[in-house]
């Protein structure tokens, strides 16, 4: 185990102190000169560097010092200081602190008894603690309770220290004596959390004998009784039985943070329903009762766990959950909606469902500014369930169909999705949504859910009277024709000029980047949901003509959508309508729109004209209208159903997928050894292994346990550091955890001679640094060495570590340098291939500031293997869905996406396409708020794309 | 639960102060603060992250962070109340909450933890508390050290006892030399060891009221034989440690009496008469005493000078038994007696020569930054041996005791009064001038004015001595004993 470190503090290099000041000031009297130069001494000491001699100084001038915040200063300088040797023996000066501390435990003044008993704690010599220990005893009846507080502190972690028992060989039947007599509640707590610690059973026979008065002690014992439960019960299930009382009857406590942690040991303790509801009871009623954010959220996370383990109970709890959206804050909302989705059922949708109608209402009358997101949220969250139980649709989708003309254009875009699922899965509802539809689509008011109504309408619309409100709708919305006056007017040139000022609303299929006049790019969103402009003179003569206003800001895709979905509805009334008459009417009809839509795209009452693929389009379809074909015929109204249930089959399956993957994690493997608990052998064990979960956590936030990888790995891992025929020889084996980079050097000395003062001197570029200073060491003939150095990484960055290594032979007297290689430190070692949504790539990648761009320039010849080949060489994931990356024409356009271990984000967007003669081109972009990531991984690629290999 | 580390670090990740409750390497901790920036979302309305070990807990304080780090079975609530309880902490230790500020007050932030966080556990304490704590007023270490005071006290006022009854002893041992010396150089000297005697006697006025009596006594023993008395007390003093100390001062004093004599020698004096007298008396008290006392009035000025100089002499008699109530008394004198009267005598003398002034004082305050050094000097003229000199100097109203640089003699703060004293046991002809210096804070220069001055001395002026005393009714001549004393009424520097 490394060195522990007790405290930091932050070191101003712009003014070093210099050791012979330090010296000067503690020499003195003067007490404020004392404490500073302490203060600089403690802070040198913790930046690394090393004041010979300062320990005599402080042993002869600072330790007689009366002054108390010298004497706390100097516990402090204690505290950092190393009192080992290399071989691990105590320094014999340190027997000359000793004398000092003793008297400070018998200092007149208690604070400080209390502070240098504190600093005990910290104490890990027994030899240097050894001669202290009657005085500590003493302190143990002080009258004064800070000082026994401490005192208890100082036994307990004496007590724990290797061979602390011999030291202390009474001490748990001492503690227990003062705690039956102690009264101060911070003292009775730590005596009876050394008792818990250093004899257990001691304290179990105090929490017996006293089990009636357990409810009216103080909060802080109540807490460690717990946490003695959980422990006694986890090595020594049968007695649990004991111990559920005394907890039930704290569940009562008037503290909050007992009542939560009781709770939890319900939870820990029994899988029985009656523990687990009264536990799940205790936690809805703490979410009820919080007002503080975070504790929602973490009783939250707790209701989650009990989610996963004991589902059926938290089905009943499921109104109780529900209740914590009454809190404005999104995340609590969000994750409260998380876990009452997963516990829907047949029995409880209803109510679910109301309650978040209800909610949904809730948000139309307040103007919170966070209501349309919350209300994105509830959407979601009904189209989920509607999912799952297709019988609730019918009672909410009218009621969401009145979102549709939503400002929020995501929560409206969501329900539009929703409806359109819900038509095709719930034929039943199809007339009633459909009716629905047609009468509030003049609400809409945005461009992408105007697309998804129209092809709603377009593909659903099968009866008569449907076919021709239908139509009759989207005639109305697009108001009079034509599209815009004839110049004459002098209207036009004043709606154009206006337009124009909105170059970002693009059209949806250009995908050319918007660059602004400045030569930055413009927010540039691939779903361009045009905030079109207030109202301009065409909008305000036609207030009902959505369609129309949309169109006359330039956005002919909706005007391709338009056309296709009137071609489909002319198409299917040739069908239902027996009169040709009426038919060709309105053929003509839908002809005409479709014209005049290109008559507008081409006229020069637009900043911008038609794009090709839209006119294309429109054209396409007045073509199909002039002569149509049984082929074509089918392809526009089935064909395009089909595809649409196949997607959302493909949907449901990639769900399941996921769901049965979630679910085999959690089996055991068929070969897995069973553990009988009561059969285990403990002899054999470690105490590590007989830890249980609570010390486990403890263990690994303090990074005690760090996972080895295996050996092969490992010896991948050397780096050779000097050449063979150097008078020393180096290898390195890297191992690279979150944080840091630890260097395990070799070190032989090839020669004959002793090498003196061999030192490894490091340097580092990029965001590394350095640890520890480095050591001098001397080197016998032939022998070897193993030094240890520690780098801290602070952000993803190619790091490189160069240095040499010095040494002076016994006869020579000047300095040998031998040059290292480099050591590079790999990227890859710090991203992790991530998931994030569509939504948050975009809007990560409107916001990044670094983006670096590499041309493609490789061998390999087809687009999904050069892909593949980036994802594997960057250890990425692709966002973009495999069936979108399906097939063979020649461009591939996908998005990657990581995240680093310090919670950077890495995103990626490769496109490509195959030339004629059958080489790939294109670009790979990669954006990260860093500049550290956007360089590396460029690097990274670049090195790569080549392939081959 | 378990609270890993409390730190304070500034918004842009720099780590300011972390004080770490359990073992951990000094790379986890830096790790575990250095991704602490990164994993703070915006615009959250909570304010813990978890990671896959461990939970930060912060609260945003201005430009800073507080930050807990705790494992991730952490009860919350806990957390949160101890992360109220800090951020309460914070600003009543540092000044501005910024980087600088915490920077200045890291180690202070550090005790302040270390009371609300022990070995992780949540300790239940108020900010008040934790001050309390923090500043360490102990009443028992005020109690003890006032004990410890006292005892220090007591030793010094036995050792001043002690060192007094030395002196005493070492005066005692001197007339005995001079006495003896004198009574082999001739009976004619016996005079001068009168005003020795008369010496002693005002001297030990202070030091209790039986000494000067017995001293008397002693004269008389002695006296009455000389010779007898000379071998014991130049060999064999009273007490060992008297005559170590004694020693030094021994040939000073001898040169002195020496130096005495000599002006002595001019008198004209009738010894053999005197001593037959002396002899015959055995009566254990005398029945005449007679006083020769002069009063001095002198006013200085604080820049040299003399403003006022005026002695009033005095001459009383005391007799015991109404029997010797017929006496004649001899007197005769060294200077001019003034106008001196029969019977009860008075006598008075004025003078503008600085030269009559027994004891100048200058005093000089200078200030010098936000201190005033004050050095005082005295000069005494050879013409006395001044005793229990007492030099009073006003201090501004100070709350703590003026620091002393430098001192011949002892000081004393009189802090009800706002005086300094400065004391000097004997003047003599080792230490004719002396000087003290003093600081205390700024103050002007007049505020250190009037210096007033009380000694005492055993010769006076006009050097009246009583040659002898008949009784008017003849026969033998009672015995008397004499004292004179020089003492201050009221003597200032302005």
């Amino acid at each position: 185990m490394e060195k522990s470190c007790t405290l930091l503090v932050h070191f101003d290099k712009g003014t070093p102190a210099i050791a012979t000041e330090i010296k000067e000031a503690l020499e003195g009297s003067d007490v404020s000169a004392k404490i500073d130069a302490m203060k600089k001494a403690i802070s040198l000491l913790l930046n690394g560097e090393t004041l010979p001699q300062l320990f005599i100084t402080i042993v002869r001038y600072v330790l007689p010092s009366e002054d108390h915040t010298v004497q706390k200063l100097l516990l402090l300088y204690l505290e950092i200081i190393d009192k080992k040797d290399q071989k691990g023996r105590v320094l014999p000066e340190m027997i000359l602190i000793c004398q000092n501390l003793r008297n400070n435990l018998q200092h007149p003044n208690e604070y400080i008894r209390g502070v240098t008993l504190r600093f005990l704690c910290r104490l890990n010599e027994t030899e240097i603690i050894e001669p202290l220990i009657p005085s500590v005893l003493q302190n143990l009846e002080h009258r004064h309770p800070f000082i026994r507080r401490n005192a208890i502190l100082a036994m307990m972690a004496i007590y724990k220290l290797p061979h602390g028992d011999q030291l202390l060989v009474d001490a748990p039947e001492m503690i227990e004596k003062v705690l039956s007599t102690e009264q101060d509640q911070s003292a009775k707590r730590n005596a009876f959390l050394m008792l818990f610690n250093c004899d257990q059973d001691r304290a179990i026979n105090y929490l017996l004998t006293n089990v009636d008065k357990v409810s009216e002690w103080g909060e802080l014992l109540q807490m460690v009784v717990l946490e003695l439960i959980r422990k006694v019960c986890r090595t020594n299930r049968g007695e649990k039985g004991k111990y559920i009382k005394i907890i039930i009857s704290l569940l009562n406590a008037p503290s909050n943070a007992v009542i939560y942690e009781c709770a939890g040991t319900l939870v820990s303790l029994s899988s029985a329903p009656t523990a687990i509801r009264a536990a799940a009871n205790t936690y809805c009623q703490l979410l009820l009762s919080q007002s503080d954010n975070n504790v929602k959220l973490i009783v939250l996370d707790r209701l989650n766990e009990l989610k996963s383990s004991h589902r059926e109970i938290m089905v009943d709890r499921i109104m109780d959950v529900l209740r914590a959206l009454s809190s404005p804050n999104l995340d609590i909302q969000r994750k409260t909606l998380d876990i009452v989705l997963e516990l829907i059922t047949p029995r409880n949708i209803n109510e679910v469902v109301l309650m978040l109608k209800k909610e949904v209402m809730k948000t139309q009358n307040g103007e919170l500014e966070k209501n349309g997101e919350y209300r994105q949220m509830l959407i979601q969250a009904i189209h989920s369930c509607a999912v799952k139980f297709p019988e609730v649709a019918s009672t909410v989708v009218h009621l969401l169909m009145d979102f549709l003309g939503d400002s929020n254009v995501a929560s409206a875009i969501d329900v539009a999705i929703f409806v359109r699922e819900i038509i095709e899965t719930n034929p039943k509802l199809r007339v009633s949504i459909i009716t629905r539809l047609l009468d509030t689509f003049y609400q809409i008011r945005a461009a992408r859910v105007c697309c998804c109504a129209l092809w709603i309408i377009g593909e659903y619309c099968l009866s008569l009277s449907e076919v021709e409100s239908g139509i009759a709708t989207i005639k109305q919305c697009l108001g009079e024709l034509p599209f815009y006056s004839i110049p004459e007017e002098g209207e036009a040139p004043t709606d154009a000029s206006k337009n124009s000022q909105q170059p970002s609303s693009v059209t949806v299929s250009s995908r050319r980047p918007a660059i602004l006049s400045d030569g930055t790019y413009a927010t540039q969103s691939a779903a361009s949901e045009t905030a079109f402009s207030p109202p301009t003179i065409v909008q305000g003569s036609l207030a009902a003509g959505n369609l129309r206003s949309l169109l006359l800001t330039g956005d002919f895709f909706l005007g391709a959508v338009v056309a296709c979905t009137l071609t489909k509805l002319v198409l299917r009334l040739e069908e239902v309508q027996p009169s040709r008459v009426e038919v060709n009417k309105v053929s003509t009809q839908a002809l005409l729109i479709m014209v005049s839509m290109i008559q507008l795209g081409q006229s020069p009452v637009l900043s911008h004209p038609i794009d090709c693929d839209s006119y294309d389009r429109i054209v396409l379809c007045v073509r199909l209208l002039c002569s149509t074909g049984d082929e074509v015929r089918k392809i526009w109204l089935q064909s395009c159903r089909q595809s649409f249930v196949k997607m959302l089959s493909e949907k449901q399956l990639r769900e399941t997928e996921e769901l049965k993957a979630k679910a085999q994690v959690s089996y055991a493997q068929p070969d897995d050894l069973i553990d009988f608990y009561h059969l285990k052998s403990r002899k054999g064990m470690s105490q590590l292994e007989l830890e249980d979960e609570v010390q486990d956590d403890l263990k690994r936030a303090t990074g005690e346990f760090i996972k080895d990888g295996d050996d092969a790995n490992k010896l991948n891992r050397v780096l050779q550091l000097t050449g063979f025929s150097d008078p020393v020889y180096a290898e390195a084996y890297v191992t690279v955890h979150h944080y840091d980079i630890v260097l395990d050097v070799t070190v032989i000395n090839r020669t004959t001679e002793t090498l003196q003062n061999l030192c490894l001197e490091l340097a580092t570029m990029g965001d590394l640094k350095l640890v520890e200073r480095p050591q001098n060491y001397t080197l016998a003939p032939e022998s070897s060495r193993q030094i240890k150095a520690n780098i801290k990484v602070s952000s993803t960055e190619t790091g490189v570590i160069f240095g040499n290594i010095v040494y002076e032979a016994s006869n020579v007297l000047e300095r040998t340098v031998v040059v290292l290689n480099d050591i590079h430190i790999d990227i890859m070692d710090y991203i992790s291939p991530a998931v994030c949504t569509d939504a948050a790539f975009r809007s990560m990648w409107a916001e990044f500031e670094w983006e670096n761009k590499v041309a493609v320039n490789t061998i390999i010849q087809s687009e999904k293997d050069f892909l593949d080949h980036i994802i594997k060489s960057t250890n990425m994931k692709c966002l973009t869905a495999p069936s979108a990356l399906d097939g063979d024409c020649g461009f591939l356009a996908a998005n990657l996406y990581a995240k680093s271990v310090f919670g950077e984000d890495a995103l990626v967007n490769v496109s490509i396409e195959k030339q004629l003669d059958g080489k790939l081109s294109g670009y790979i972009r990669i954006r990260s708020k860093t500049q550290g990531i956007a360089l590396s991984l460029g690097d990274k690629i670049t090195l790569k794309q080549k392939g081959g290999s | 639960m378990v609270v890993l580390a409390a730190s304070i670090m500034s918004k842009n990740g720099k780590v300011l102060v972390s004080r770490q409750f359990v073992d951990m390497s000094r790379i986890r901790i830096e790790g575990l603060l250095a991704a602490f920036p990164k994993l703070i979302g915006i615009g959250k309305q909570h304010t813990y992250v978890e990671t896959e070990n461990v939970r930060y807990v912060y609260q945003p304080i201005e430009a800073l962070y507080l930050l807990l780090v705790t494992n991730k079975q952490s009860n919350i609530l806990d957390d949160l109340e101890t992360l109220r309880l800090l951020s309460k902490l914070v600003p009543e230790y540092s000044m501005s909450l910024d980087e600088e500020g915490i920077c200045q007050t890291a180690f202070e932030l550090i005790f302040a933890f270390d009371e609300v966080i022990s070995l992780g556990h949540k300790e239940n304490v108020t900010v008040a508390q934790v001050k309390q704590y923090c500043e360490m007023e102990s009443h028992e270490e005020k109690l003890h050290k006032l004990l410890l005071q006292n005892k220090i006290d007591e030793t010094k006022r036995r050792m001043k006892e002690e060192a007094s009854k030395i002196d005493q002893m070492k005066i005692e041992k001197n007339r005995g030399n001079k006495g003896g010396f004198m009574s082999s150089m001739g009976s004619g000297r016996i005079e001068s060891s009168f005003s020795d005697m008369s010496i002693s006697s005002g001297g030990g006025g202070g030091f209790g009221s039986g000494s000067g009596f017995g001293l008397t006594t002693d004269i008389d023993s002695f006296a009455s034989k000389p010779k007898g008395r000379q071998p014991s007390s130049a060999t064999a003093p009273p007490k060992g440690l008297g005559m170590k100390l004694g020693k030094n001062q021994r040939a000073n004093q001898f040169l002195e009496s020496l130096k005495a004599e000599g002006e002595m020698i001019v008198e004209d004096a009738q010894p053999s008469k005197l001593s037959s007298h002396i002899a015959t008396a055995h009566q254990p008290t005398d029945p005449v005493t007679l006083t020769a006392e002069e009063k001095l009035n002198v006013t200085l000025k604080r820049d040299g000078g003399l403003s006022n100089f005026d002695v009033q002499g005095q001459l009383s008699l005391q007799i015991l038994n109404p029997e010797d109530g017929l006496i004649q008394v001899q007197i005769e004198t060294g200077g001019n007696p003034g106008d001196a009267g029969v019977g009860l005598l008075k006598w008075r003398m004025q003078s503008a020569d600085e030269s009559m002034v027994p004891l100048t004082i200058n005093c000089w305050p200078s200030v010098s930054g936000n201190e005033t050094f004050v050095s005082i000097e005295y000069e005494a003229s050879s013409l006395f041996d001044l005793r229990n000199v007492m030099i009073s100097v006003p201090l501004p109203a100070l709350r703590e005791p003026p620091s002393v640089r430098q001192i011949d003699g002892e000081w004393r703060y009189d802090s009800r009064n706002s005086i300094l004293e400065w004391s000097i046991l004997l003047i003599d002809n080792s230490n004719r001038s002396g000087a003290m210096e003093f600081v205390v804070p700024p103050a002007d220069s007049s505020s250190f004015f009037p210096i007033s001055v009380r000694f005492s001395a055993t010769s006076t002026y006009s050097e009246l001595k009583v040659v002898n005393i008949l009784p008017l009714k003849g026969g033998a001549p009672p015995k008397f004993s004499q004292r004179t004393q020089l003492i201050t009424e009221n003597y200032q520097v302005v």
